[in-house]
């Protein structure tokens, strides 16, 4: 009975936080991600390599690594708490992967349909917005789902930033209660039902607005 | 020529069902030693079904199936063993993809009949030749065209001697200037004395070269009967309506 | 001090640390291959039970953060009086986390293989375990290469977690010479160079490899992760 009275604080302090970090990650690097994909397809040559090689960069690199990278740089120009700090930062890394699945969903939407609605009179953007973008959307869900899987999961190395999420707030129940067995069983459990609940719940809004065939 | 008859495959009240869809309905058949049956029937009548039922690639609900005198429907026969000597071409080859033409013959020879290499290479050899493509014997399936993968596949069934040859839609997967290589290989086994039960569309080759003709039906034998019969004045009108149908496509 | 001399005192440091780096991730990789294989055969080929007790492990495994599973194994087992070594830790830890993820990609490779296969082998009289050894494992191999490439990839980038339970690899020695000199970014660079090199000798490496295992004519069939 201790273990809950005890516990369950921390662990909910630490979840509110996790939920946060990842929503802050996951939305914004929706946002760049968008940016960086729609100019890889539609941008120049030059522009376009550009922004390949930084998203290489980005994914040849272990998270940890850039996650004090982007940090410390950030921390340079301006005054961040390491909250949003160390959000902004898995943002940014995820906008690379991000980028990666929205620039394949755009691609697999066949050529002809861009040709359509030009012939139809519709202008280059308007096409992207009413034609590509909503089937391409569709297509990006199941991979979407997949890295807002791995952004959940890794909202957890903020811990090394001293933000205090699920998984500092374990360490510290551990600290006091000299339980870290049950801390951490915890916080895997409430891992995976966020994991388990985002893919399911994707997968329901896949099956939902697919295009009947 | 005439030869003492000797059975071959005895099938027996055979039913089978996927769920609530019956795709066979009591199929019962004697097939002789050298003879060739085509089985012809609308899409979906449980022809290819009846096929796997014969080698217990899929195994019947109810009734018996002999192959050989062994009862292949008795839980005590090893089936492996029996499938050994029961030939399958498929309709789309399967040849293994990650073998060269020769090793796919090799392979049952080496591991399924416990031969040695050297041997299963010269005999494996002999049935490249045998269907004419001695030549390829070091090419993946991958370069080889739909008549030339499904000659080979034939080749692999010889190769382990088999009693008796299953034909499943053998020319359907290919392009029509390719169907020729692959029926003059069928009928050339068929003259030889290959027991043959052949499920196709190819009246052509059931005209000249088969024995008998089975027409099904939704999972049940309407009628069956010697090709000349069957192709010009059968006894039901079902059979007259569909042979009539594809007899105008040949 | 420039940035060269930096780097002379540095890079024999990190190049100590590399050395682990690559331990530890080539020990896992090895170590979830052992158990991803016959996971993946399980999960297609094995009985109900197996496949509910593999997937479960599976599931698992790929729904909870690496960092917490090396906590749990490091920190939390004690408590029940379990004790590994860091060294072990990060081995089971790792290693049984891509276990589950190469478990994924061998299944993805089983399941690409065309069902026909299975049947013609078994039609010319082989048993499934024949089938299973001879057609279904060689190409599930050559054909799980692709996303196998992307594990092993995988596997030098998250080993970099391990140095939060002081396992002196490469993040460690950066964060042990960004302690002594107190000049992040030039560490940070230099460590993040490294493991860019690292990584794309080991990219092109690989694709060397795929290319050579590839089965002529049937390169359209490979399938990627």
């Amino acid at each position: 009975m201790e273990v809950l009275t005890v516990l369950v604080p921390y662990i909910l302090r630490g979840l509110s936080i996790t939920l946060e970090v990842t929503a802050v990650a996951l939305g914004l690097g929706l946002f760049f991600g968008s940016i960086l994909a729609i100019l890889r397809v539609y941008g120049g040559d030059l522009l376009s390599r550009v922004l390949t090689l930084f998203v290489t960069l980005l994914r040849a690199l272990p998270h940890i690594l850039l996650l004090l990278i982007i940090y410390f740089i950030i921390a340079r120009v301006v005054n961040l708490s390491a909250f949003w700090a160390g959000s902004l930062s898995l943002a940014i890394i995820s906008s690379a992967y991000q980028s990666e699945i929205i620039r394949g969903a755009i691609q697999s939407v066949p050529g002809g349909q861009m040709m359509a609605a030009r012939s139809i009179g519709m202008n280059r953007i308007k096409a992207i917005w009413h034609v590509i973008i909503p089937q391409a959307f569709r297509y990006a869900i199941p991979p979407w789902s997949n890295e807002a899987a791995i952004v959940i999961k890794d909202s957890s190395l903020v811990y090394v930033l001293g933000v205090p999420e699920i998984l500092r707030q374990a360490q510290y129940y551990s600290a006091r209660t000299y339980q870290p067995l049950t801390a951490y069983v915890t916080v895997a459990a409430i891992y995976f039902l966020l994991t388990f609940i985002t893919n399911r719940g994707l997968d329901l809004l896949e099956r939902h607005i697919r295009i009947p065939t | 020529m005439p030869k003492p008859e000797k059975l071959i495959v005895k099938i027996e009240n055979v039913h089978k069902a996927y769920g609530k869809e019956k795709v066979l309905r009591g199929i019962s058949m004697d097939i002789n030693e050298s003879e060739v049956v085509v089985l012809v029937g609308p899409s979906g009548t449980g022809k290819s079904t009846l096929l796997r039922c014969i080698n217990q690639l899929t195994v019947p609900d109810s009734g018996k199936v002999w192959v050989d005198g062994v009862e292949l429907t008795n839980p005590k026969t090893d089936k492996d063993k029996a499938r050994q000597h029961i030939g399958m071409v498929f309709q789309d080859f399967n040849l293994f993809n990650h073998l060269t033409t020769l090793d796919n013959i090799m392979l049952g020879l080496v591991h399924v009949l416990g031969m040695k290499k050297e041997e299963a290479y010269d005999k494996a050899m002999l049935e490249l030749e045998r269907v004419g493509l001695a030549n390829k014997y070091g090419s993946y399936p991958g370069q080889l065209s739909g008549g030339q993968k499904q000659r080979v596949a034939i080749a692999r069934s010889l190769a382990m001697e088999p009693i008796v040859m299953l034909f499943d839609e053998p020319t359907s997967a290919l392009d029509p200037e390719l169907i020729g290589e692959v029926l003059t290989v069928m009928k050339d086994l068929a003259e030889g004395g290959m027991t043959m039960i052949c499920v196709t569309h190819e009246i052509g080759f059931a005209r000249e070269v088969c024995s008998r003709i089975v027409f099904m039906e939704h999972g049940e034998i309407v009628e069956q009967g010697l090709p000349v019969k069957m192709l010009n004045n059968p006894d039901m009108q079902r059979t007259k309506d569909f042979l009539g149908k594809i007899s105008v496509l040949d | 001090m420039s940035f060269i001399e930096y780097m002379l005192i540095a890079l024999p440091k990190i190049w100590v640390g590399l050395q682990i780096t690559f331990k530890i991730s080539s020990i896992c990789l090895l170590i979830g291959m052992v158990i991803g294989f016959p996971v993946a055969l399980a999960r297609v080929y094995g009985p109900k039970w197996l496949r509910w007790l593999v997937s479960a492990y599976v599931e698992i495994f790929r729904g909870t953060p690496v960092l917490v599973q090396l906590f749990l194994i490091y920190y939390g087992l004690p408590q029940f009086g379990i004790t590994f070594s860091a060294f072990s830790s990060a081995y089971l830890a790792i290693g049984l986390n891509s276990g589950a993820y190469q478990s994924e990609y061998f299944r993805g490779a089983i399941q690409a293989i065309a069902s026909g296969q299975m049947m013609a082998a078994r039609s010319i009289g082989m048993t499934r375990l024949q089938a299973i050894r001879h057609i279904i494992i060689p190409q599930a191999f050559r054909f799980a290469i692709p996303s196998w490439s992307n594990e092993a990839v995988s596997m030098v980038k998250i080993s970099s977690i391990v140095y939060l339970i002081a396992i002196p690899e490469m993040m460690y020695v950066a964060k042990m010479l960004i302690s002594k000199y107190y000049n992040p970014m030039p560490t940070y660079i230099l460590v993040g160079l490294v493991y860019l090199l690292v990584i794309g000798v080991l990219t092109l490496l690989l694709n060397e490899i795929e290319r050579r295992t590839t089965i002529p004519g049937l390169e359209t069939a490979r399938r990627g992760s």
